[in-house]
């Protein structure tokens, strides 16, 4: 299958004046593929921001290369193309919501990519539907809550049909609603086929995706299904990162009842187990 | 005094009230269009009767739009200071100017005549005039529709190369940002007042120290204002934003016979208050 991002030996560094510079990236080679869920953890200043920012050609790497549906990152001529395709839902709700009614936000990228008026209606009609935020789309946005500000960013970029939507630490400003509802609609997004990367440094969200990509100092350390990156919970600690509150439960369990699994993720596995677990022991005893 | 702090709600720019009225239903390319030649009409009207006749065509058109005349008032609450200090100032110094009319009152330099007290009356009548008129303006149209009728009026500038939809995104942006940093000024002044920071307890005359008083606040805010120009930058870009490429419009305006109608009025009226000689 043809990737939708590819990453080769990206590297890239901050210039802090004439003649030093602060390095960021180094070396990093990675591919998204179609339909994917995909987190990027990594803990304050590892570089996952930065590196979330090539993934739609806001940077362009200092060596190595990015390519976008085969289109390299650094070439000008593409650079609608590419980011036509990968859209990008940022940290602060306020930051990224240009207009003053919801629906005219949701029309911004369309006006800038010309869409015609009568497509435009049906595109922002169907991505405030996604985002569960249709009976909003004439208020001004400043009167509506984190979580629904940041659902109309998404319907944004929805709006543009992308392949693959980057979410550059999207939940870090919300409350713990606001974050779930956020959640919700990435997970809808990712079964309607919609390919998710999001930048994160809460476990909890990146036990979401079907693949976690760990990066430290610059560098890929991981990258693999949650069950295998779980499972490496000494490395995740060294790296200031922790593993997701069901996980630790699970781990605490364990240590008391063998039997019971240490490698769980969600909270429903651990439910599972609960049952399995007790069922198991109620047939012991009786 | 907890209301002290209370920005956001005092903010009356964008303020829209939908009553659904036919004013508010107003194509906003004309409103627009007919406001502005109505008020420069206004202003250059000198005459007792053009002005008493301005003064009922906005006092109607408050009734019209079904707009509470309060929110008129409270537009003009702020401005009776400057209204005051203008017609004791004209009143002093303008005798001089004016000649003709009646001698009232000589006293050194300051002659008070029948023309110059027309033009104190006259000129504060049409503060109030102009006043409740952009209100009404303002409180019937949405910043929405404001910024695109401006960006419409403004279209046949683009032949001179005139950024006109750059400049309207620049009004866009800035009406939207209104309400996050008043959010936001309101969180620094609790957050200073809770540390001992004193804030227009000053008397309102004392322009300077109250300014002073307000640096600790407007710096931090200047600071917030660029980073997040910055972020915004970054979000526009992703949404694929190009300055000076053409970009198609979802708000599209069409308008219909009344909307003529309203600015063949508008326009009969300005040109009345322009051109006919007023007795008074």
């Amino acid at each position: 299958m043809e990737p939708i991002i590819a990453l080769e030996n990206v590297s890239f560094s901050y210039k802090i004046n004439e003649t030093s510079s602060v390095s960021v990236l180094k070396d990093v080679s990675f591919s998204i593929f179609p339909g994917e869920y995909v987190a990027i953890i990594g803990h304050n200043g590892s570089g996952k921001s930065t590196l979330s920012k090539h993934l739609n050609g806001l940077l362009t790497p200092g060596s190595g290369d990015v390519w976008v549906h085969g289109h390299n990152t650094k070439d000008d001529t593409r650079k609608l193309d590419i980011r036509k395709a990968v859209g990008m839902v940022f940290q602060h709700p306020d930051n990224q919501i240009v207009a003053t009614i919801v629906e005219e936000d949701v029309a911004f990228g369309l006006e800038n990519i010309g869409v015609s008026r009568e497509e435009m209606k049906q595109r922002i009609d169907e991505a405030l539907e996604v985002v569960k935020m249709s009976e909003f789309r004439k208020r001004p946005p400043h009167h509506l809550s984190g979580g629904q500000k940041q659902r109309v960013a998404i319907a944004g970029v929805l709006a543009m049909q992308p392949d693959c939507i980057v979410f550059d630490e999207s939940t870090s400003m919300l409350d713990t609603f606001g974050r779930n509802e956020v959640l919700q609609v990435m997970r809808k997004m990712n079964g309607m086929g919609m390919t998710i990367i999001t930048v994160t440094h809460r476990m909890s969200e990146a036990a979401e995706a079907d693949r976690i990509i760990v990066v430290e100092d610059g560098k890929i350390v991981m990258d693999g299904n949650p069950q295998e990156i779980f499972k490496h919970k000494e490395i995740l600690m060294e790296l200031q990162l922790d593993v997701p509150a069901v996980s630790q439960m699970a781990e605490m369990v364990h240590n008391q009842i063998p039997i019971f699994s240490n490698e769980l993720i969600q909270e429903e596995e651990l439910i599972n187990e609960v049952k399995r677990v007790s069922n198991a022991r109620s047939g012991e005893v009786v | 005094m907890a209301s002290e702090f209370e920005l956001s709600r005092n903010i009356t720019i964008g303020q829209y009230v939908p009553t659904g009225s036919y004013i508010h239903r107003l194509d906003p390319r004309i409103k627009l269009l007919v406001f502005t030649i109505l008020v420069l009409a206004i202003a250059l009207n000198t005459s007792y009767l053009g002005n008493a006749l301005g003064l009922l065509l906005s006092i109607y058109l408050f009734w019209a739009s079904k707009i509470p005349i309060s929110y008129g008032l409270s537009g003009i609450k702020p401005a009776i200071p400057f209204i005051i200090i203008l017609a004791v100032l004209q009143l002093i110094f303008q005798g001089n100017v004016f000649s003709g009319g009646t001698l009232f009152f000589e006293y050194g330099f300051i002659l008070i005549t029948s023309e110059s007290i027309r033009l104190v009356i006259v000129s504060a009548v049409r503060f109030v005039e102009i006043i409740l008129l952009s209100s009404v303006l303002t409180l019937s149209t949405s910043t929405t529709e404001l910024t695109h009728a401006i960006q419409s009026l403004l279209s046949p500038l683009k032949k001179i190369k005139f950024p006109v939809h750059e400049l309207s995104l620049i009004i866009t942006i800035a009406i939207r940002f209104v309400p996050t940093f008043a959010i936001e000024m309101e969180k620094m002044m609790k957050a200073q007042a809770s540390r001992g920071a004193d804030f227009g307890s000053g008397e309102w005359w004392r322009i300077i120290q109250r300014t002073k008083d307000m640096l600790p606040i407007i710096i931090p805010l200047f600071n917030i204002a660029l980073s997040r120009a910055e972020d915004l930058i970054l979000a526009m870009e992703s949404r694929c934003y190009t300055p000076g490429n053409d970009r198609s419009a979802y708000s599209v305006y069409k308008a219909l016979g009344r909307d003529y109608l309203v600015l063949f009025i508008g326009l009969l009226l300005s040109f009345l208050l322009f051109f006919y000689p007023f007795p008074y």
